[in-house]
């Protein structure tokens, strides 16, 4: 077996993983469902690739998911650092043992639990009670309203990213930065990151979270990061990675750098743009060398991209934006979960299985060695032989990356391509073979074709959780299918509406990632190195040396370099 | 001023306005820690912290007493400049004083226990309770003896914290040797062996795909039987390596009932695991890499990178070697070790907040017992060598400098009685009392400090109250730079008002 262990540093990140899980745990739930569609019983996917089984003191088997996730103190909400799944009764202690004086104690309020997480809390406290199910009749309908209830409160007050979290998380899994509280504002540069790790014993112990999940594993495929790009967690994340780069010299790490929705907002002042602008370049230079494949991620205007056509949601809720990334996320991360067969042999549900060192040789290891790939989503991704008139599944592929040039010609360009669920002929879920063959003459038709395309095929679709935001457009149906004509009623349809969703991802490693590259480059010369640059104090401040922020800009000038050999960017550059 | 024309709502404060915000700041600090000038005191109660490892209260209040002592002669009339000449006059005066105040220890080959426990004793009951601060007395001591080579710093890192969380087991104990945080990886190995051989080391056992071929073995092959040749050909590296750490055991082991055990900082997979427990070895895999370093110490041998160099001379040494299960918590204990020079301190608590309480009072601890092994000199405590100093620089030195700095003297030996009078406040004493019968005893020539349950003076050295002289050196050396900082301020500008709104 060849585990993935998943770290998600920051707030937005977390957001993104808490979908992410809940994804994982719907699918888990489906497949022990007898009366769930077969297609998502599916031996095939290992969910063990991204979860343990772990034993509680009291004995009990716990499944839970291998990850490492980062956030500020109180960003937990109504949730325990120590998960539920490990708790010891009552955790209240009867003398304090280091202390014969007298003691009064001051309980703060807990943070109130919403109507989502009450339900989940009491169906557990039935669950352990009585195992029959016996008058759900009547029970069904007042589930139904509460659904609704449910969802409506969701859409309206999520505050944290527990909020709307379905999964049990193990005690060593979520680590608070003790010290660094939640709406702390002096947290959003990267000069305040850069020491976080290292201070105390945070960085020792958060090392410590992540040896424990490694310990465990008989065979590390890699690293999954998620890394909340803009804010101090992007040099937490550079320090952490420094790290794991030394002790796990060959586990390939796959990092996802995410930037939230706030972080595009709000208009500025010259001065903020170019703290920004240099905060970004700043991120983007420090995260590359330390990992192996880096997928820049976070639109400024996500619900009007193209990505989202069938989509409707704001941009300024982490929790509806997130659901996207979450998403496309699980999509790329399915080849991976898949049992590694010979190449000849399909299995009748899945193909294409890949590990992440695969992906990331194939990707950032050819004779072009570009490690900065872009990620498109379709989603949901349209019928395979979608009625005239409509997009094709390529048309349908929509970057998620920002400033992602169009229509490039890369003859070096290598693909791979994820695609689940998708619909065929009549409404069935497609065989692995016809979705290989569509695919295959989308390509022959294709006016631009990749140097290599990779394909991984699974049968089940996107399973949509009951926390998941209502963010489909009138326009989806229940199983994920376009319809012709809108759906009256609401504009926005969620989780009650739409059950499953095709999706289709695809990660590619183009030079239509230059623009990205070279916008960084360019503003951190414009700003941090040119003579009298309005930046370089600023730099300063955030503790770099001269020499460090040149070595920056060489970095990215490689970058650059490996895309377009006769870049100017890259040539003035001495 | 420059300022006033980049925000002109933000408030400057004029000279004497300014010092006594500095004043008051410092008063004030222990109620929040939030304006500048209190997180100028605490930035070097944390300096303390690193120098020294305690003390920090001690530097904190005694700023705080500085300042106020300095308030009284300021709001006489009195330049600030004048008052920071006096500190640090005294200031030098009070350093030499503390050099021929303190007690010598003669450390060499075989230092006093009893000095350092004394000393341990005085910082951990300050922090604990009396029962558990005696039982962690004799642990810290032992434990940093134990790591002690003379002739060579000592490396407090080598003295392991470990944590255990245990429902109502409240027990800390000194291990000499290791606990490492996790187990064997196999069902099949002893969980407890005897007289084991260790090998530490730093290799690979894993069977990595991606070091034999760059890309994805599937588009390389024509038929799985060739794929398969491929797979064995490449898992045999790992195998031989293996095979080697075999033979090596089989080397050491035959004819006796001796134990292997590997201790591998790299991973292990489970096909190595089986062909290692099949041969009757215990292996550990990812350890810490700390933990690889004190491990040679605590078992000695050496660590090895390769399997290439492996010799028995390289192989540790431990009498026993066990596993402890807490649900789904491994621990391994390496005991009974040849020649200690790491040890681990076991703490078991029933929630983290006792863990952390007792874990902190632990490393003041092991600080305080290291300091007196470097200082070779303690100080009496109780307040002892604060009144004292305060009579030198009140009878000695103030005669000897002149004019108006003599007040800064005052001052600075005044402050000095913040000790001793805190001791008291804290134990329900009155303070002025107190004070009194310390400051009459020291005429007399007796060197006394306070006893907290009378209030009566005590004889420290009877006591066995014993502060350390790095500390103490370092409290005079930083408190009076800081207050005369403060002192000497112009302005202050106070920030965080809103920029844009007009008044």
């Amino acid at each position: 077996m060849r585990e993935v262990v998943t770290v998600q540093l920051g707030g937005f990140a977390n957001f993104i993983g808490s979908h992410f899980w809940n994804f994982q745990d719907e699918l888990l739930g489906l497949a022990s469902d007898p009366e769930s569609d077969p297609v998502f019983k599916n031996p095939y996917l290992n969910t063990d690739v991204l979860y343990r089984t772990g034993e509680t003191q009291q004995g009990i088997l716990t499944y839970s998911p291998r990850l490492v996730s980062v956030d500020f103190q109180g960003s937990l909400g109504s949730m325990s650092s120590r998960g539920t799944m490990y708790s010891e009764g009552s955790s209240a202690p009867s003398d304090v043992l280091t202390w014969t004086g007298g003691v009064s104690t001051h309980v703060s309020e807990p943070h109130k639990k919403n109507l989502f997480l009450q339900s989940l809390y009491e169906e557990e406290q039935e669950n352990c009670t009585t195992m029959s199910g016996t008058n759900s009749g009547k029970n069904d309908s007042r589930r139904e309203i509460q659904d609704k209830d449910m969802v409506e409160c969701l859409d309206n007050d999520v505050q944290f990213w527990t909020d709307y979290s379905k999964v049990h998380y193990h005690p060593q899994s979520l680590y608070e930065l003790s010290g660094l509280w939640m709406d702390a504002q002096e947290f959003n540069n990267y000069g305040t990151g850069k020491d976080a790790f290292a201070e105390g014993f945070r960085g020792e112990e958060i090392r410590e979270r992540l040896r424990f999940f490694v310990e465990e594993c008989d065979h590390i495929q890699g690293f999954q990061f998620v890394v909340d790009d803009s804010g101090g967690f992007s040099a937490l994340a550079a320090e952490f990675l420094e790290n794991i780069a030394d002790e796990y010299t060959n586990t390939p790490v796959l990092l996802y750098a995410a930037s939230g929705p706030g972080s595009h907002m709000s208009v500025r002042s010259r001065k903020q743009t170019i703290f920004k602008e240099l905060h970004d370049a700043v991120s983007f230079s420090r995260l590359a060398p330390f990992s192996k494949l880096i997928v820049p991620v976070g639109l400024p205007f996500l619900s009007t991209s193209k990505a989202s056509t069938f989509l409707h949601f704001k941009d300024e809720k982490p929790y509806h934006c997130s659901a996207v990334y979450a998403a496309a996320f699980h999509s790329a991360c399915i080849p991976f979960q898949m049992e590694p067969v010979g190449p000849s042999a399909d299995l009748g549900d899945v193909s294409g299985a890949m590990d992440v060192s695969g992906l990331i040789q194939m990707l950032a290891g050819q004779a072009r060695q570009n490690m900065v790939s872009i990620l498109d989503v379709s989603m949901p991704a349209p019928a395979l032989n979608g009625k005239q008139g409509e997009q094709s599944l390529l048309g349908s592929l929509q970057p998620l990356t920002p400033d992602v040039a169009k229509d490039v010609e890369d003859l070096q360009a290598v693909e791979s391509m994820t695609v689940h669920g998708a619909l065929g002929s009549g409404g069935h879920y497609a065989l692995i073979p016809e979705v290989k063959d569509t695919v295959h003459a989308m390509y022959e038709q294709a006016r631009t074709r990749p140097m290599f395309c990779h394909l991984s095929v699974a049968r089940s679709p996107l399973p949509i959780p009951l926390p998941f935001p209502s963010i489909f457009g009138n326009l989806v149906g229940q199983r994920g299918e376009l319809l012709g004509s809108p759906v009256s009623g609401s504009s926005s349809r969620g989780s009650l509406d739409v059950h499953s969703v095709p999706m289709a991802v695809r990660l590619r490693s183009s030079s239509a990632v230059l623009p990205y590259i070279e916008n960084r480059l360019g503003n951190l010369r414009r700003f941090g190195i040119e003579r009298g640059a309005p930046g370089a104090e600023l730099l300063r401040n955030w503790g770099f040396g001269k020499d460090e922020v040149d070595d920056m800009g060489e970095t990215l000038s490689k970058m650059v370099m490996t895309l377009d050999p006769h870049s100017q960017m890259s040539s003035d550059s001495d | 001023m420059s300022l006033r024309v980049l925000n002109p709502n933000a408030e400057v404060l004029n000279k004497s306005a300014a010092l006594h915000m500095n004043i008051n700041a410092a008063k004030g600090l222990q109620d929040q820690i939030q304006n500048p000038t209190a997180i100028m005191i605490a930035r070097t109660a944390i300096a303390q912290d690193d120098i020294s490892g305690d003390g920090t209260t001690s530097t904190v209040i005694f700023i705080g007493e500085l300042m106020k002592q300095s308030e009284r002669y300021i709001d006489e009339g009195m330049h600030p400049r004048v008052l920071v000449d006096g500190f640090e006059i005294a200031k030098r005066a009070t350093l030499q004083f503390l050099e021929k105040f303190k007690t010598p220890v003669v450390m060499g080959n075989e230092p006093d226990k009893e000095i350092l426990k004394m000393v341990a004793r005085t910082t951990l009951r300050t922090k604990l309770y009396e029962a558990l601060a005696d039982q962690l007395t004799d642990i810290v001591v032992n434990g940093v003896l134990c790591i002690w080579k003379p002739e060579e710093a000592l490396d407090l890192f080598m003295v392991e914290i470990m944590h255990m969380r245990q429902k109502f087991d409240v027990d800390t104990r000194l291990v000499e040797g290791l606990v490492l945080d996790h187990g064997s990886r196999h069902p099949d190995m002893k969980r407890r062996a005897e007289n084991c051989h260790i090998l530490t080391c730093n290799v690979s056992l894993e069977y990595d795909k991606r070091l034999y071929n760059e890309i994805n073995a599937g588009f390389f092959y024509s038929n799985a039987e060739q794929r398969e040749a491929m797979v064995a050909a490449e898992r045999q590296q790992v195998d031989e390596r293996v095979r080697k750490i075999i033979e090596l055991k089989n080397k050491v082991c035959s004819g006796n009932d001796n134990n292997f055990v590997v201790i591998n900082q790299k991973g292990i997979d489970p096909p190595s695991l089986d062909l290692l427990a099949r041969a009757g070895i215990i292996a550990l895999r990812r350890a810490k890499r700390r933990n690889m370093e004190r491990l040679v110490l605590a078992c000695g041998g050496e660590a090895l990178n390769s399997v290439d160099d492996l010799t028995p001379d390289s192989l540790g040494w431990a009498g026993l070697v066990y596993e402890h299960i807490i649900g789904e918590e491994k621990y391994t204990f390496v005991e009974n070790v040849k020649n200690p020079h790491s040890c681990t301190i076991l703490i078991k608590g029933p929630n983290d907040h006792t863990i952390a309480q007792i874990k902190d009072a632990v490393r003041d601890g092991l600080r305080a017992v290291k300091n007196t092994l470097e200082d070779e000199a303690v100080v009496l405590g109780a307040g002892a060598f604060e009144v004292a100093a305060r009579q030198y620089l009140v009878n000695e030195v103030k005669k000897t400098v002149q004019g108006r700095a003599q007040l800064g003297v005052e001052a600075f030996a005044d402050a000095l009685l913040v000790v001793p009078k805190t001791l008291a406040e804290n134990s329900g004493l009155d303070t002025q009392d107190v004070i009194i019968a310390l400051k009459s005893e020291h005429d007399r020539g007796n060197i006394v400090g306070l006893n907290q349950h009378s209030g009566d003076p005590i004889d420290p050295q009877m006591e066995g109250i014993f502060d350390n002289y790095s500390v103490k050196r370092q409290i005079i050396n930083s408190g009076p730079v800081i207050a005369s900082q403060l002192l000497s301020v112009d302005e202050v500008i106070r920030a965080g008002r809103n920029m844009r709104k007009p008044n």
